[in-house]
């Protein structure tokens, strides 16, 4: 297997941190734009960027939801997504799996 | 609008090879499981140590009474800081845990918590009655010290376990059986009992949340 076999959707920092952060809650539940912004540090521009094309492949549903004067986006992984995060993670398994003795070290070093 | 690059590169500055992919899906999901983690290991920890201080200074306190009595007034001061601690710091993680999140998850953990707080406050308030009525000694004091947790323990993991929570099914009907066990252990044997008990079912929560957040999700 080589990495071109990695979903490019989520192969990207910003998207991987936004799906790995999604998935953490359990199915169904949602997150607000702003504390998923807290959590990853992003500008709002920025995440908005990387949510649309995740949302464009039905990775992730938005819903905004207002109560007069205050609206508030909510993002919450879909099954879609999280089928995705489970093929990307069990890809990226097989790929450290093919790793020499030194690779894998090298990724445990890394990892702590 | 900002615009972002969508190539495997962004937001890195570099290449994104397999290996950073996968440390930083490991980071980003431990950091994920620590902030939505109602019940942190470190609460854990603290629960721990208070049963043990506790309800083992509970046990120094009574034992050997006889005719057996309440313990110090200062024993009891103790426990309630530090039950009043326990809230505070309760509260706190289960906010810090739910802020931004919504969903049918989170409204069951609402309901079941609130539901709980009525079986703590009703298996707690029997003690009321019982302290007035012309209950024995023996009857007095192993109430207090097995029954109330015993009551919520058994009922806190057959809800759990209908709602599918496995986890918190047997965290707490392991402290139902220790509150059952307790039954035997007389006045004050009950007291010691629960100390010890409780403390190490307080301890293995602690690491087994402690693995369950920081397990990776990619390596070994």
């Amino acid at each position: 297997m080589t990495d071109e076999e990695l979903d490019p959707l989520i192969h990207v920092p910003t998207r991987l941190k936004i799906v790995a952060t999604l998935a953490a809650l359990p199915a169904g539940d949602a997150l607000s734009f702003t504390r998923l912004q807290d959590l990853l540090r992003l500008t709002p521009g920025n995440l908005i960027i990387h949510l649309r094309k995740l949302e464009d492949a039905d990775y992730i549903k938005s819903e905004k939801t207002s109560n007069g004067t205050v609206s508030i986006t909510k993002v919450a992984l879909t099954g879609r997504g999280r089928a995705a995060l489970g093929t990307y993670t069990r890809a990226l398994r097989d790929l450290l799996g093919g790793l020499d003795e030194d690779e894998t070290a090298d990724y445990a070093r890394r990892r702590t | 609008m900002n615009h972002t690059p969508d190539t495997a590169t962004a937001g890195n500055g570099g290449s994104f090879d397999p290996q950073q992919a996968a440390i930083l899906l490991d980071e980003a999901t431990v950091q994920a499981r620590r902030t939505f983690t109602p019940g942190p290991p470190l609460l854990w920890v603290y629960r721990a140590v208070f049963v043990l201080v506790a309800l083992g200074g509970y046990w120094l306190s009574v034992r050997g009474r006889d005719p057996y009595s309440a313990p110090s007034g200062g024993l009891v001061a103790v426990i309630f800081a530090g039950v009043a601690i326990n809230i505070g710091w309760s509260t706190w993680a289960l906010k810090r845990a739910g802020a931004g999140v919504t969903g049918p998850a989170q409204r069951k953990r609402r309901a079941w918590n609130l539901g709980m707080l009525v079986v703590w406050a009703a298996a707690f308030a029997f003690t009321v009655p019982l302290y007035h009525a012309p209950a024995s000694h023996p009857v007095w004091a192993l109430y207090p010290a097995s029954a109330p947790l015993m009551i919520v323990g058994l009922v806190a993991a057959a809800s759990s376990a209908a709602l599918k929570e496995w986890r918190m099914a047997g965290t707490t009907l392991a402290i139902g059986i220790v509150a059952a066990a307790a039954g035997f252990g007389g006045p004050a044997g009950a007291w010691l009992i629960m100390a010890i008990g409780l403390s190490a079912v307080c301890l293995g929560t602690a690491a087994f949340k402690l693995w369950e957040q920081d397990r990776s999700v990619v390596g070994p």
